[in-house]
């Protein structure tokens, strides 16, 4: 019985980390799916968000509740200036595009950063909210965990409805799809794009102002980050939404299992050696083209 | 938004103005992040220089800066008391940015074009490794506060160490748990260089003081999720749970553990709760946890109090450990110069090795390898969201307060 709770809580805990993941990779994932700009950036703008929480915390004593929507505000300003100032000035489409992007963000991703050295410092913060247990019948979660994780599939199940039951979301979907089909109907594309980079900038800044409560962030974190992201949008099938939900649960429940079944060392391993697999065997991704954005 | 709309004639390109000028920023921010470097000789009163690189930049910044100002202060107190040997001494450094290459090249530069007098070493055990073949081809002496004793394993004669040596930083823990009679002990061990060489010094100690260690498991230094492995400790229901950690991982092991409703009675971390973020980022779920310490303001180590006056004042904040161990490296260069008499390196080597110093830090003394011998650590515990000296009992600031009570 106890057996039976404990891989119950086991089970449980990996999929809300899957949620905490999915929220940190929507944003990369979102503007991937559209722009096919893979936005090396993505995880400083998490960092940024959570170190920022920690100075709104440190001033007001204010929590996640003030963060969320200060950087959320921020970042889809931030996103629109980058798109409009970098991204919208470069040929984005042809071969070449894609690599011109990732020298783009790639640059950005070290400006950020550094930037954030020098504001914030080199240390790892975090902030004290949502820090007790939550019960469950005989069950405890963290609450920061279970918190994160509800705003994490509440936000990918509004993201999938404003994509698949909005106007403006099947013009995103549609730019997606073909971006000169879309452009060639009259859909005003710079705009969908700018929209998009906004969005998703905007969804790393959520992501990054709540999971500070869980995983403490330090400046130059943002490159772990993005990896991580990439290798659950990956997994799922790029810019693929349905894909990243379902890696994302498999990779938090991995992780959690095998960190308890295996050891937390062979934990990381475990995780890539799948990775690996499923890319030999579906280079699409879990999901592929079905289901993408 | 309008998002349906008669689409423009594409923009003609635009001069890369904007991308010109943030690869400008960066090439500034670049250019900020090499060029730091301390005053260059001055010939007329022919000063002793003392040259070290010291990581001003990056992320490792924040304690070598308090390394740094130690160094300076140090200098000033020897200037202040009449110099070495007739003459003042006078800091050469450089930023190494946290790098080992750039440490090594910068060591170079100090020892063949720079022609330092004498070295001290930079921040890091890392750093401190990368340089040692170097300093050692050049024979010059050279104390490091590298805690790890693989620099010191007699490969390197000209390296000493001026900081507590990693088996030893939580001797007191072990010893506050005997006393409280606690039996059995969970280890969690980050599969770092530090915390693993750490790890076999408590285990160590606990044999000879008879306390059991009924789990031991190691995690990588990027783990995120601690549940499974607190859970795992906890099923071992030992009497202390203690993290060979740095401050993230120390974070997340309590976060679970509180969330996981594991309890334990006591808590202890080597590198967390000795850092202030500890008790920001944690709150109430802080107190009661012990961490380690290397020195304390409160300690009566000789000339402490003034010590920590003076670097008030010239830096206007607190020292740290950082500070006051690399203020004491300097206490133990001027002792070893002037038991020398010279500035010949293998006199100055076997000075430091004779040394019995008392430093702000403690007793200087080291085994004839130049491992520490004298250096300590000590226990502190967070209460009422401050840190407390709490062990050994004769130098606390408060009692200890035990056990831990459920979460």
């Amino acid at each position: 019985m106890l057996q039976l709770q404990t891989y119950l809580l086991l089970l449980l805990t990996g999929i809300m980390w899957g949620g905490v993941y999915l929220l940190m990779a929507s944003g990369l994932n979102l503007i991937y799916g559209v722009m096919k700009v893979v936005n090396l950036a993505h995880g400083d703008f998490i960092v940024v968000a959570g170190l920022l929480a920690v100075s709104l915390y440190g001033a007001f004593r204010a929590g996640p509740a003030l963060a969320i929507p200060v950087a959320t505000l921020l970042f889809l300003l931030v996103g629109g200036l980058i798109y409009r100032g970098l991204l919208a000035r470069v040929e984005t489409t042809a071969p070449q595009g894609e690599l011109r992007t990732l020298l783009i963000t790639f640059g950005l991703s070290s400006i950020i950063s550094n930037i954030a050295l020098l504001i914030w410092g080199g240390q790892y913060q975090s902030v004290p909210f949502f820090q007790s247990a939550v019960h469950l019948g005989a069950l405890f979660f963290p609450e920061s965990l279970l918190v994160s994780s509800l705003l994490a599939f509440a936000l990918a199940f509004a993201v999938q409805l404003w994509l698949t039951r909005t106007r403006s979301g099947r013009l995103v979907r549609a730019t997606a799809q073909s971006e000169l089909g879309a452009a060639s109907c009259g859909l005003n594309t710079g705009r969908i794009r700018l929209l998009t980079f906004a969005l998703g900038a905007a969804m790393a800044g959520a992501a990054g102002a709540l999971t500070v409560v869980l995983i403490p962030v330090q400046a130059a974190s943002g490159g772990f980050m993005t990896v991580q992201a990439f290798t659950l949008i990956a997994l799922g099938g790029l810019g693929n939404y349905l894909g990243a939900l379902l890696a994302a649960i498999l990779l938090g429940v991995i992780e959690v299992s095998s960190s308890y079944f295996l050891g937390a060392s062979a934990a990381s391993a475990v995780i890539y050696v799948i990775f690996i697999l499923v890319l030999i065997v579906r280079p699409q991704g879990l999901l592929g083209q079905r289901g993408r954005i | 938004m309008a998002l349906f709309q008669r689409p423009r004639a594409p923009r003609p390109p635009i001069g890369h103005t904007l991308i010109a000028s943030l690869l400008l920023i960066a090439l500034a921010l670049s250019a900020c992040a090499s060029s730091t470097s301390g005053g260059g000789a001055s010939s007329t009163s022919a000063p002793i220089r003392i040259g070290f690189s010291i990581t001003e930049t990056g992320p490792d910044a924040a304690p070598a800066k308090f390394d740094l100002q130690g160094y300076q202060l140090g200098a000033d107190t020897i200037n202040a008391q009449g110099g070495l040997l007739g003459r003042k001494v006078q800091l050469v450094y450089y930023d190494d940015q946290g790098s080992a290459s750039t440490a090594v090249q910068l060591y170079q530069r100090l020892i063949t074009s720079d022609k330092v007098d004498l070295l001290v070493g930079p921040y890091q055990t890392d750093l401190t490794s990368a340089i040692a073949p170097l300093v050692t081809r050049y024979k010059m002496a050279m104390p490091a506060m590298a805690a790890n004793l693989e620099p010191f394993s007699g490969r390197y004669p000209y390296l000493v160490q001026s900081i507590t040596q990693t088996p030893r930083y939580m001797i007191p823990v072990i010893d506050l748990a005997a006393t409280k009679g606690y039996k059995t002990l969970a280890l969690l061990i980050q599969d770092t260089a530090f915390p693993l060489e750490l790890a076999q010094g408590i285990k160590q100690e606990a044999a000879a003081r008879g306390i059991r260690v009924v789990f031991e498991a190691t995690y990588p230094a990027d783990t995120n999720d601690f549940t499974a492995l607190v859970l795992k400790a906890g099923a071992a229901k030992p009497d202390m749970i203690i993290g060979a950690t740095y401050l993230a991982d120390a974070e997340g092991i309590i976060r679970a553990a509180r969330a996981s409703n594991v309890n334990a009675k006591l808590f202890a971390f080597s590198i967390g709760p000795v850092e202030p973020e500890f008790g920001s980022a944690l709150a109430n779920a802080a107190n009661g946890i012990l961490g380690t310490t290397l020195w304390f303001p409160t300690l009566k180590t000789a000339g402490n109090a003034e010590f920590v006056q003076n670097f008030r004042a010239h830096f206007g904040r607190d020292p740290d450990y950082h500070a006051a161990m690399a203020y004491a490296t300097m206490q133990a260069l001027a002792a070893a110069v002037r038991m020398a008499g010279s500035l010949d390196q293998t006199k100055i080597r076997d000075a430091y090795l004779k040394l019995d110093l008392q430093t702000v830090a403690g007793e200087f003394k080291l085994n004839n390898l130049g491992q520490q011998l004298g250096y300590q650590a000590y226990v502190l515990q967070w209460q009422n969201g401050k840190q407390e000296l709490v062990w050994p009992p004769a130098v606390a600031t408060s009692p200890v307060q035990l056990p831990h009570p459920n979460w």
